[in-house]
């Protein structure tokens, strides 16, 4: 099942585990591409997987998560983005785009703009960025910004796009009842809510024609209300599975089933909750966000810490981390006809190729486990179930990537610490010097 | 004013060449070390820190000192700075080099070790390498005491980096021995608590340094161009009072003599045993900018809660910025160093530079001409002005909009690109960006434009 390919839309994709969006700062401050991101990428062509769908690449310089970051925000971009393709294609392997703007959802704060764009003037809950809410014409502009990055992902020869809809970005600070609180056509009932969603996937259709891959990631939970207590839950799965069939109708070859109203949460990226190494790196959470103190708290002094360690792992009581998902993509395969990639911890064959016969998802999405074991498709091809150290999900790899190059630092999984740094800084191996790129 | 009118008549103390032994300097103006984490984490350069360093040659400075560059990965004080710590990177600076003196400045590197100061952790280690096994007063960053047999492998990869730069045909080198770097941790009775033949009297605390001097000239030969830059005083109690004083000037002006005699062609004074320091960076203290970006204060270091404390929670914060500034406003700082160099400066017969928020052609002028440094090096008003040597030349004795000594270039360098975040000194927050950001497009200077 695994090894069959998977058509999405025009594109048919080698098989059926792609390579969800993820990536390190590895890029210029000001979003222009380098070869470090080259390198990372082609780590997972060469290693098999049916597809990579790119870090996510802002579509404007107001809309990214973290600096270090590729944009797709001007036709400047193009050429890196060309040069990238061509490279990942050599090994056979398409690369699907994927588009982002944050809005209030953002990792650091950024030098340029202090304010995120966002359906409403609420501050994001966990770090406490500041947020405005978009007026019509900014709503206007922010859809034209995703045709013409999609436009630009076409003339850069990429194989299709994916509008990042999922895990708290602007088109879920749209979509999600527990965050928009809007009362013009795009707030309130759910038509208006999903109003953005839509309005961008048909701006990116028109943009590229019909001969195009354009995919959405959709976080079907949204449960804000997991990661702190005090948040409403978001949407309801019937609503989310409404917003599926809209999708569909508007024009998207996939869907793309994550979970999450927010990032992070506890079923996004599911697993541990690593306090000691957040304090140290993932400044947001206590130097540079707004709510500092209370983080201090959370996250930096027993036993408080502990506590939220506890609170984390509660969705997981009842639930595998590996497929974690699974439940939710198939609701939403029972009310599309678009194939459904699912992501959510997933490294083990057979799963991955029951969950395919099932019908509970066409494909899957790997971040995680594919940066512990890039060449995990290989180890399938060879009959393993499992790759020999699999990733454990302490998500390490996830909070220290702000200050640190994206790897696995679960060092139980290296003979040692030193292994475990020089598996870390392969990335940059190869990266040619000024003097001979010129 | 024309250039082609004055062409640096108005200040020719300034405008002089300046001979060290092994190398001549166009003028008595070099940009001090100072750069923002512009390359990849492993230490590889990148084209964005030719673009950072070849604006101040275009500047009309008479030399550009490079960022720090460690000469071991254990030696890093921030990742993403480039590292000469393997033959691997030599075609980079080969690369930088050429591409510096094309724009008229000559280029000289400057070879770092952290030891247990660092401004973030990095993953590469740990525990850094001190003379002692007690943490930074700062951050409270772990250090582990050096054996003898580390100490010879780090005085062995400075001589290796030194072999490097004079193969990448650089125009010399600084030996970084101050503001609380490794050297100043064998340096800085107020640090190094050793009982062996590297502790205790001054000339055991001075071994290590002296060591690097000899093996570095054992590689490069007695042609190529060494420098060392030095913290005249400690001055611990400026910083807490409870620190102690550490080195003073007479033991300072002791060890100048004894690196001349081992090989040392200039001196570059600086002051302070740890770094930040209200000598060094001598000015404000950005609160606001602090907590937002100077990660190791909040998150990273182990001294968090007292941290919390001190730069987060009013009125303790705000207590502390007034000590901080009221220290910095009796020290002064333009010239703040200008005593300490010139007291040493009378001791040895090698040139000596002078570090501390040179921004003024006269103060500069009248430093130079009253024998209190035979150059300046200046770091944050270049920031601001990296045209400053040109406006000098133009016959300004001041920029138009002066650095204002706000050190918030210094503290948003970790999480934001180094540059002036000054706004008053903009026209706007927007100008203030562009400016910012220009040194990834490579955009002309102010002074290119007119």
């Amino acid at each position: 099942m695994i090894f069959e390919p998977l058509e999405l839309g025009v594109l048919t994709v080698r098989n059926r585990i792609l390579r969800s969006s993820v990536g390190g700062r590895f890029d210029n401050y000001d979003g222009s591409g380098t070869p470090v991101r080259i390198n990372w990428d082609l780590r997972f062509a060469r290693s098999g997987v049916g597809a990579i769908i790119s870090s996510n690449a802002p579509i404007h310089p107001r809309g990214a998560i973290v600096p270090g970051y590729a944009h797709i925000d001007s036709d400047d971009t193009i050429p890196f983005w060309r040069e990238l393709g061509t490279r990942v294609h050599e090994h056979g392997c398409p690369y699907i785009l994927q588009l982002v703007h944050a809005g209030r959802e953002r990792i650091l704060p950024f030098l340029q703009w202090e304010k995120g764009l966002s359906s409403t003037n609420e501050a994001e809950p966990l770090n406490g960025f500041p947020a405005q809410a978009m007026t019509l014409a900014e709503i206007q502009e922010v859809v034209e910004m995703f045709a013409a990055a999609a436009r630009r992902a076409q003339e850069a020869s990429l194989d299709g796009v994916e509008v990042a809809g999922a895990n708290g970005m602007l088109p879920t600070q749209f979509l999600s009842s527990g965050i928009n609180d809007r009362r013009d056509a795009y707030g309130g009932p759910l038509e208006n809510r999903a109003r953005f969603g839509l309005e961008i996937v048909r701006a990116i259709r028109k943009a590229v024609g019909p001969d195009y891959c354009v995919g959405y990631k959709i976080s079907i939970q949204e449960r804000l209300d997991e990661l702190l207590p005090w948040l409403p839950k978001g949407n309801t799965l019937e609503e989310s599975l409404q917003m599926c069939r809209w999708l569909e109708e508007a024009g998207a070859d996939y869907l793309h089933v994550s979970a999450g109203g927010g990032f992070p949460h506890p079923r996004n990226p599911a697993g541990e909750f690593p306090a000691a190494q957040i304090v140290k790196t993932y400044d947001t959470m206590l130097s540079s966000g707004k709510h500092t103190f209370r983080n201090y708290l959370t996250f930096r002094t027993p036993p408080f810490n502990r506590a939220f360690g506890w609170w984390w792992t509660r969705p997981l009581r009842d639930r595998e981390v590996e497929g974690i998902n699974l439940g939710e993509s198939r609701a939403v395969k029972q009310v599309v006809s678009i194939p459904v990639v699912v992501t959510g911890g997933f490294q083990t064959a057979s799963v991955i190729a029951r969950a395919i016969e099932r019908g509970d998802c066409d494909g899957v999405t790997i971040a995680r486990p594919l940066v512990a074991n890039p060449d995990l498709v290989r180890h399938f091809e060879q009959g393993l179930d499992r790759a020999p150290r699999p990733c454990t999900y302490c998500n390490k790899c996830l909070f220290s990537f702000v200050e640190h190059p994206l790897a696995c630092y679960e060092e139980a999984r290296f003979d040692s610490r030193e292994e475990m740094l020089r598996e870390a800084l392969s990335v940059y191996e190869g990266v040619e010097a000024p003097s001979e790129a010129a | 004013m024309s250039s082609e009118k004055t062409n640096g008549a108005a200040w020719p103390a300034i405008f002089q060449p300046l001979q060290f032994r092994n190398l001549e300097v166009k003028n008595r103006l070099f940009r001090s070390s100072i750069s923002g984490r512009f390359d990849n984490y492993d230490g590889s350069g990148t084209e964005v820190r030719v673009a950072w360093d070849v604006k101040f040659a275009r500047g009309g400075i008479g030399a550009v000192i490079s960022s720090n560059t460690p000469v071991h990965p254990r030696g890093l004080i921030v990742p993403n700075y480039s590292h000469l710590d393997s033959d691997d990177k030599v075609p980079f600076y080969v690369e930088l080099g050429k591409r510096v003196r094309e724009a008229g400045a000559k280029y000289i590197v400057q070879l770092a070790f952290s030891g247990r100061q660092r401004d973030i952790p990095s993953v590469v280690y740990d525990k850094g390498l001190s003379s002692t096994d007690k943490p930074d007063p700062i951050h409270g960053f772990p250090c582990e005491r050096m054996t003898r047999a580390q100490i010879a492998e780090i005085v062995d990869a400075f001589a290796q980096a030194a072999r490097r730069a004079r193969e990448a045909e650089l125009d010399g080198i600084e030996i970084h021995g101050c503001n609380g770097y490794l050297i100043t941790q064998f340096l800085s009775p107020a640090i190094n608590d050793r009982t062996d033949e590297y502790g205790g009297s001054l000339e055991n605390r001075a071994r290590f340094p002296l060591e690097v001097v000899r093996a570095m000239r054992k590689e490069i030969g007695d042609d190529f161009h060494l420098q060392f830059k030095i913290s005249a005083i400690d001055d611990g109690k400026a910083l807490f009072p409870w620190a102690k004083e550490g080195t003073t000037l007479e033991e300072s002006i002791q060890v100048c003599k004894w690196l001349v005699e081992a090989g040392v062609d200039g001196l570059h004074i600086s002051s302070g045993f740890v770094f930040p320091h209200p000598r060094n960076p001598a000015g404000s203290f950005p609160l606001a900018d602090v907590i937002r970006s100077y990660d190791t204060m909040l998150s990273s270091g182990k001294n968090t809660f007292r941290n919390y404390l001190m730069f987060r929670t009013p009125p303790v914060n705000k207590g502390f910025a007034l000590l901080w500034e009221r220290r910095a406003r009796k020290l002064g700082v333009e010239g703040i160093n200008l005593e300490l160099a010139r007291a040493i400066k009378r001791e040895v017969d090698v040139p000596v530079l002078c570090a501390g928020g040179f921004q003024s052609a006269s103060v500069i002028a009248r430093a130079i001409e009253s024998g209190g440094a035979d150059g300046v090096t200046i770091g944050r008003p270049l920031i601001a002005n990296p045209d400053l040597p040109n406006l000098f030349q133009q016959g300004h004795d001041r920029a138009p909009k002066p650095c204002t000594y706000c050190n918030k270039c210094l503290i948003n360098f970790v999480e934001s690109p180094l540059g002036c975040y000054e706004q008053s000194r903009y026209s706007s927050r927007e100008e203030m960006v562009r400016h910012i950001m220009s040194v990834y497009e490579g955009a002309p200077l102010p002074s290119e434009v007119k």
